[in-house]
């Protein structure tokens, strides 16, 4: 198990007081907050800082873990020592149900057992609903599909000791799903307390990246890179679509930057998306003799500045 | 570890085909239902319907209450401030989405 530093996580000094901690944290889950940020780490980010907070804000929590000095770092190999909390008492109450809910091994062998006390005391006669996330194909929006997915759950068994459970589910996925929708698959969330009705579960659909295509809402957009000729003479070119590739027109004296709608070529549904192709314009390299000869015979050619209109 | 295999066919899609009830939405969401009727009060959401118990939630109520649960939750925004917080979200994926149609980003 790895030690972790909770001062060097919300960067304040050991003797910071309860305010500073607040304030620390409060600035910095403002930052990291997966639902504002766009941070690609700002989901682990966030969940530090509420595990670091956790602690940190709490006196008892934070006199603890005090105990143990200040000569660990993050990182460190690190066992606590036999009895280390003898004298402390926390109150599990509010404890695990902080931000993101799920604790690192340090802080679950640091505090984790004082936590498991309390959960059993929501009597919903409903399981709760459940939710999860769904990465699909660009693809599978198009054509729909069926998906494998598994799920892990703690669950407490009849003796009240807690075990994963996996399930998987197959699921069919819609043809016209778009990211950011949910399926509802009722009845797959936890089981009922005392005999009640088990939740529902929730998957949010989103899509993988892809490489070619992005997605908003209904619509699509891809980039298609022109040689120079074919933009200024026009021509007709093969254009990849998610769901295969169509013969475009490209009108003459196309600039970069232009769109072509393709109607009705997006994500399929009442009305189906549009798929707009961005136009580029890619040079060929000057790589040899004949193409540098043909780039100066251009530019003989041609009474062309692009820079006229540029001033200062 | 148990391990149980199942198969389904079909689930419907919360945004088109389903509208949930107060009831249903704060189970969905696990939030409480003062919250949710403090939130409809400051129009982060927008049922149909006269009274709370006539109240039905579009599908992207799901979306929208979930993400207030969790900014007022995780950083203690009062319901107010979780309202300004929402409009200012979808202000941004606005833009974004136009940046992006623009093939800026």
């Amino acid at each position: 198990m790895k030690f972790k530093d909770y001062y060097e996580t919300l960067g304040v000094p050991r003797d910071a007081t309860q305010d500073d901690v607040k304030r620390a944290y409060r600035k910095l889950a403002r930052k990291y907050h997966p639902d504002v940020s766009k941070d690609p780490d700002a989901e682990a980010r966030f969940k530090e800082l509420g595990e670091a907070y956790a602690v940190l804000k709490d006196p008892e929590k934070r006199a603890a873990y005090d105990q143990m000095g200040s000569e660990w770092k993050t990182g460190q190999d690190f066992q606590p020592p036999p009895g280390w909390d003898a004298g402390f008492e926390f109150s599990g109450a509010d404890f695990g149900a902080g931000p993101g809910g799920d604790h690192s091994d340090f802080f679950e062998a640091l505090f984790g057992r004082h936590a498991k006390a309390g959960q059993r005391a929501h009597m919903h006669a409903q399981g709760q609903d459940h939710h999860a996330k769904v990465l699909i194909d660009l693809v599978d929006a198009y054509r729909g599909a069926r998906r494998s997915i598994s799920l892990r759950m703690p669950m407490l068994d009849a003796q009240g000791r807690v075990t994963t459970q996996e399930r998987t589910l197959e699921v069919s996925i819609p043809k016209g799903i778009r990211a950011g929708q949910h399926l509802r698959l009722a009845g797959q969330g936890a089981p009922g307390l005392g005999g009640g009705p088990a939740g529902d579960l929730y998957l949010e659909i989103a899509f993988k990246p892809d490489p070619q295509f992005r997605a908003d809402g209904r619509d699509v957009y891809v980039d298609l890179p022109l040689a120079p000729w074919e933009a200024a003479l026009g021509t007709s070119v093969t254009a990849p679509t998610p769901e295969g590739q169509v013969q475009l027109t490209i009108p003459p004296g196309s600039a970069a930057g232009r769109q072509l709608r393709l109607k009705g070529r997006g994500i399929p549904g009442m009305p189906p998306g549009d798929l707009y192709v961005t136009l580029g314009i890619a040079l060929p390299p000057a790589d040899s003799e004949a193409a540098q000869e043909a780039y100066r015979a251009m530019g003989k050619a041609f009474d062309f500045n692009p820079r006229a209109g540029k001033k200062g | 570890m148990t391990r149980t295999e199942l198969t389904l066919v079909q689930a419907p899609v919360v945004e088109e085909e389903l509208h949930l009830t107060l009831v249903e939405l704060c189970q969905a969401c696990s939030a409480e239902e003062e919250h949710v009727l403090a939130w409809v009060l400051e129009g982060v959401l927008e049922p149909a319907g006269d009274s709370p118990q006539a109240w039905t939630f579009g599908g992207e109520s799901l979306r929208r209450a979930r993400l207030a649960l969790r900014l007022s939750r995780d950083l203690e925004i009062n319901p107010p401030g979780v309202a300004l917080a929402l409009d200012l979200l979808d202000e941004i994926a606005a833009l974004r989405a136009r940046l992006q149609r623009a093939g800026v980003a």
